[in-house]
């Protein structure tokens, strides 16, 4: 998939969307130079997941963990969008969100733990950064480039 | 616990990479700091450009005990004489925190006596709590990773009524000074930059740089700083090499007052809004003198009473914990198997 966005809004709510078509179990590494939307991107899938609540840097602690909202028990089969949240996603329970911004290699990473919730299959891990951090990405692993255009403009590629 | 009582509280703190101890002695309501040990591991960090929490980790097992000991010894108090054990539970790096949490807990349960577990930001703010203050209080909480506006109806009751969105004010300053080559940490090495430019330059030129004033207009109290960093990259990508190096003080300076201006517009006007008597400042980047010199000047303006911690206190350290502690006992009782029930929550976060 490849995109063009206008605006940090049409990013956000493209991640929103993108949201919705996970299952869990997913590693997005995120890989794109500062103000080409990472952070709008990771903010709109936080939102489509249905994490509540802001999402702020992981930068200084590295990683943070968002917990889901889960549908009530008893709706989860075939249950419709509501308020745009991905409620079918019922297997989903955490976002990691993992800052890689000043690392120099991943063993960090791994060091405080984050391979447990790359293995997690009701967890979606985003990586910012993604790309200083290459020796560590995960097996199918699901690559997404950000590009800056011009003024506003991005172009949003989507990886297997 | 009794009242009235001389108390000793032993505190103890490792969220980050300061290890730190402290002994506080609570004498009816008048709190004194008796010993503050803090071991720092900022020259062990600087190379990576950040806290690396696993390293950060290992140095912070290696001095817990020392620390506590030093500290102790500072006071001239024996484990005797201490009535609660303090520890900061979280919000910081998860490995950090389990070092002082697992010692305390140690302690606590070898030692017979109740431990309390204390919130680092919370923390923060009772660094003020050495000198009188007025409520309702209106606190601004900056560090490197947090940028909070907290309203305390009084020593104890506290609500957050605004954040920052997306980076803390402390980690744009690493941010900027990372993307000008200028190392770490980035909050006074972009200070003393931002100084280099007054002395050496007080007029203003036609061409002279301006950066966004993020939110400083929006209705609520929270913040955003990811978009003034990336702002700072655009401005510096525009130069060559030789003018951006000439203009590096400049840069620094108009980002501070960016960042001051925001702090401080909010801060103020979250005042005005709940009536406050009083304005706080607390956290590691109010150390910063620029936003000290501004936030004050403001505050008492616009007739608010300010306070701020000294220096010391403003950076992490466990003398704030067992203040924080000697105002949470007075409400609160301790069980004396507390232990049993503390666990670090490294995303601890203020109501």
């Amino acid at each position: 998939m490849k995109k063009k966005t206008h605006s940090e809004k049409e990013t956000y709510d493209l991640a929103k969307d993108f949201a919705k078509k996970l299952k869990g179990g997913e590693v997005l590494c995120l890989v794109g130079d500062l103000g080409a939307g990472k952070t709008a991107f990771t903010k709109g899938l936080a939102a489509g997941l249905g994490v509540k609540g802001i999402v702020t840097s992981p930068t200084f602690v590295l990683m943070k963990i968002y917990p889901v909202k889960s549908s009530p028990a008893g709706i989860l089969l075939e249950t419709k969008l509501f308020n745009g949240v991905n409620k079918a996603n019922h297997r989903i329970k955490e976002m990691a969100h993992i800052d890689a911004y000043r690392l120099k290699e991943g063993q960090e990473l791994i060091n405080i733990g984050a391979e447990e919730y790359f293995r997690d299959k009701e967890c979606v891990t985003v990586i910012e950064w993604a790309d200083r951090v290459k020796e560590i990405w995960p097996k199918g692993c699901t690559k997404i480039y950000f590009k800056i255009l011009n003024g506003d403009e991005r172009v949003i590629e989507v990886k297997k | 616990m009794k009242d009235n009582k001389v108390k000793i509280i032993l505190a103890i703190e490792s969220s980050c990479d300061e290890t730190a101890a402290a002994v506080i002695k609570v004498t009816g309501k008048k709190p004194e700091i008796l010993s503050s040990v803090v071991s720092s591991q900022i020259d062990i960090h600087k190379q990576y450009g950040g806290v690396v929490p696993e390293v950060a980790a290992r140095h912070h097992v290696i001095n817990i005990l020392p620390v506590i000991m030093e500290a102790l010894e500072k006071a001239q108090v024996n484990k005797k004489n201490i009535d609660l054990i303090a520890v900061t539970a979280g919000p910081g790096l998860i490995t950090s925190l389990m070092v002082g949490v697992e010692a305390a807990k140690a302690l606590s349960a070898a030692w017979r006596v109740p431990l309390l577990a204390v919130n680092h930001m919370y923390g923060h703010i009772a660094g003020n709590f050495l000198q009188p203050l007025k409520f309702p209080a209106v606190c601004l909480v900056v560090s490197g990773g947090h940028t909070e506006i907290v309203v305390l109806k009084d020593h104890i009751n506290n609500k957050k009524i605004g954040q920052t969105v997306d980076d803390a004010a402390g980690e744009a300053f690493d941010k900027v000074a990372k993307l000008l080559d200028l190392g770490y940490p980035g909050g006074p090495i972009v200070s003393a930059e931002a100084e280099k430019f007054k002395v050496q330059n007080s007029k203003s030129k036609s061409n002279a740089i301006k950066l966004p004033r993020p939110m400083l207009g929006s209705q609520d109290f929270n913040f955003s700083f990811s978009g003034l960093k990336t702002a700072v990259l655009y401005a510096a990508q525009k130069m060559s090499p030789k003018e951006r190096k000439a203009r590096t003080s400049e840069i620094c300076h108009e980002f501070q007052n960016a960042v001051i201006d925001v702090l401080v517009g909010k801060t103020i006007k979250a005042a005005k809004k709940i009536k406050a008597k009083a304005v706080l400042l607390a956290g590691g980047v109010a150390a910063n003198k620029k936003l000290r010199e501004s936030l004050r000047e403001a505050a008492e303006s616009n007739g608010f009473k300010f306070a701020v911690p000294e220096f010391k206190l403003c950076t992490d350290n466990a003398a704030m914990i067992g203040l924080a502690a000697a105002q949470i006992i007075k409400k609160k009782k301790v069980p004396l198997d507390n232990y049993k029930k503390i666990v670090v929550d490294c995303g601890w976060e203020l109501n």
